[in-house]
């Protein structure tokens, strides 16, 4: 019997290919005396220099538009005059070349210290600081891959940087820490990419190994073949109604035409911070309304779902001011950026409506990060002294989760984003890989307040969508229906599986399935109750 | 060798930041001329986009510049090619 290491899914692909193992960055030599003079040391930065500016060229070249900008603006620094006039110094008096230029990135750091505009900026010199560092030292950064192959790589957990270098010889993904809502997860379920994430003995894997990644098995089995894989439940491919309102979740006008081009029945979350987070100044009302007539005018027929700017210091839009905080996902964002921001909130409504008007669509907004019913009468007072909108909230919070049952008159629906319902319910940082697992959208924690969510929803009469990663998952849609959640919304990619699922099964059924779930006292029992309820009714 | 000064108001909402700093270096270098930007007691040549994100100018503040040259129809054409590069 081959080895097989247990971990939490993403996706339903499957795949076998050779383990890489992708080693954490090794740490940076210290600086020393040069052996070699001034001048030779100079010669040796140069050539590192030049050779940071072609990492980033290639990185550019994949990235989108605003990361390309910067990539831009590094490239230019690493040939600052005043940059190579203070690595200069430290060169005459001694210093070796890493030394010189990580003394030189350090003063223009300390200069830009304490003040909340320049902050990432001190992130991207030590970023340079440290990519100089390693061409000097020999040391490799980069992943390297290869473009051909069949490769499964294996690691701690993988960045954005590192997505980006994916190739197309990357056919499956290990990471031991990481959760199903990390940025590796979201990449690969986009990209078809099998994976594992959370696997905790990720690290006894070695180069050269073949491994079976098999997401629906929640493992990965070493020396395991393509048939060793759990196979997926299968939904036969139908047109037939859906037990519940299957939509997609878009941010971006070729989003929604791809969205149109699957079963979605409108869509259940457009995510308009794309909009903004680029722009340098505010568009003004009839930019927004003329970006947001095109996307309405292409999304797939049905309701339209819009989230108002979702931004905070973490996700900053460079025309609001938005100061350094200790801890962004709990501190002035999404809707409570009305204190200070109440006209742009405004804009953004008045745009829609203008957009709505020109395109004759049904619009639905909503404003995500409420925690009380003050606030949310206080959003769906403002939306509808705009616009003729259907008015909700997003339920990310604890809070208002326990005061479903007082939106009744308040708001007309509500949608639950499970990834941050998931982080504040369970005290679980999304951006920390080690926390990963609390992060499972089988977790009983969370399975019991959607529960009570959709409960308290339809005694309230207001509808409840979920629009999180959870509802991408065929099966975590049947318990959703079951537990009286009254519409879902999925990546574009998912939404025809998921409705193929929910066209299967009677509300009955649904709910035995929900019941199923209820019953498991941890994720991995939650699950498999439900999956053997759902085979149950084929 | 004349030396030419004028006056630009920082416009640009984020005050002198990565890409008007950007702008006003690869200007000044394609120029071959020596400016330098004097702003609340110090002075910084404008050959070097660190040094002018670091004299930290806010937006609605206001820097001299100050163009070492021989044709002062040039002078004023950078100055105000300047001050385009900080209406952000």
């Amino acid at each position: 019997m081959s080895k097989q290491m247990k971990g939490l899914g993403v996706g339903l692909t499957a795949a076998v290919g050779t383990v890489h193992v992708v080693a954490p960055a090794q740490p940076l030599p210290a600086w020393g005396r040069s052996s070699i003079g001034a001048e030779a040391e100079m010669d040796r930065l140069r050539g590192a220099t030049a050779a940071v500016v072609a990492d980033l060229d290639r990185l550019a070249a994949g990235a989108d538009h605003t990361t390309a900008e910067i990539f831009e603006a590094m490239k230019m620094w690493l040939e600052d005059d005043g940059l190579l006039e203070i690595a200069e110094e430290h060169l005459n008096e001694g210093s070796d070349a890493a030394g010189a230029i990580g003394q030189a990135f350090n003063a223009f750091a300390a200069m830009f210290e304490g003040d909340a505009a320049f902050e990432e900026r001190i992130a991207d010199l030590q970023d340079l600081s440290r990519r100089v560092q390693a061409h000097l030292a020999g040391i490799h950064l980069g992943l390297d891959l290869p473009q051909t192959g069949r490769l499964v790589l294996v690691g701690e957990d993988f960045s954005p940087a590192d997505t980006a270098q994916f190739t197309p010889a990357v056919v499956g993904v290990i990471t031991r820490a990481g959760g199903p809502t990390s940025h590796t997860a979201i990449i690969c379920r986009a990209r078809s990419i099998a994976a594992v994430v959370s696997v905790t003995d990720a690290g006894s894997l070695v180069d050269g190994q073949t491994v079976l990644v098999d997401p629906v098995g929640d493992r990965v089995v070493v020396d395991g073949s393509i048939t060793d894989a759990t196979k997926p439940l299968e939904f036969a491919d139908t047109d037939a109604a859906t037990l519940i309102p299957v939509r997609s979740n878009i941010g971006t006008a070729a989003d929604a035409k791809t969205a149109a081009a699957t079963k979605a029945n409108g869509v259940g979350l457009f995510r308009t911070e794309l909009l903004y987070l680029s722009a340098s100044t505010q568009p003004s009302v009839e930019q927004q309304a003329a970006s947001y007539a095109e996307v309405l005018a292409a999304a797939p027929d049905g309701p339209i779902v819009v989230r108002t700017i979702d931004a905070g210091s973490d996700k900053p839009v460079p025309f609001l001011n938005m100061p350094h905080e200790e801890n962004p996902s709990l501190g002035v964002r999404g809707f409570r950026l009305i204190v200070e921001h109440r006209q742009f909130i405004a804009d953004q409504l008045t745009s829609l409506e203008a957009a709505r008007k020109s395109t004759g669509r049904e619009v639905w907004v909503m404003a995500p990060m409420i925690a009380t019913v003050d606030e949310a009468a206080e959003f769906a007072a403002l939306a509808r002294s705009i616009g003729d909108f259907k008015v909700g909230i997003m339920i990310e919070t604890p809070a208002i989760s326990m005061q479903v049952d007082r939106l009744s008159g308040v708001v007309d629906f509500v949608s639950i984003g499970t990834n941050d319902l998931s982080q504040y319910l369970f005290a679980a940082d999304r951006m920390n890989p080690a926390l990963g697992a609390l992060l499972n959208p089988w977790q009983p924690g969370l399975i019991r307040m959607l529960a009570k969510i959709g409960t308290d929803g339809a005694a309230a009469g207001v509808s409840v969508g979920v629009c999180g990663e959870s509802a991408s998952d065929p099966a975590f849609a049947v318990v959703l229906a079951g537990l009286g959640i009254t519409s879902v919304s999925a990546s574009p990619s998912q939404v025809n599986v998921v409705s193929n699922a929910l066209a299967s099964v009677t509300l009955e059924q649904a709910k035995a399935v929900a019941a199923a779930a209820l019953s498991g006292t941890d994720a991995a029992s939650a699950k498999a109750a439900a999956l053997e309820a759902l085979a149950a009714t084929r | 060798m004349a030396s030419f000064t004028g006056i630009v108001e920082v416009l640009d909402p984020i005050g002198m930041h990565a890409r008007p700093a950007g702008q006003i270096v690869k200007l000044v270098k394609e120029s071959g001329l020596d400016v330098t930007f004097q702003y609340d007691g110090t002075e910084s040549k404008a050959n070097s986009a660190l040094r002018l994100m670091a004299m930290k100018v806010k937006t609605g503040e206001k820097i001299t510049v100050v163009i070492e040259g021989d044709d002062e129809g040039t002078a004023n054409g950078i100055i105000s090619q300047i001050q385009d590069f900080l209406k952000g």
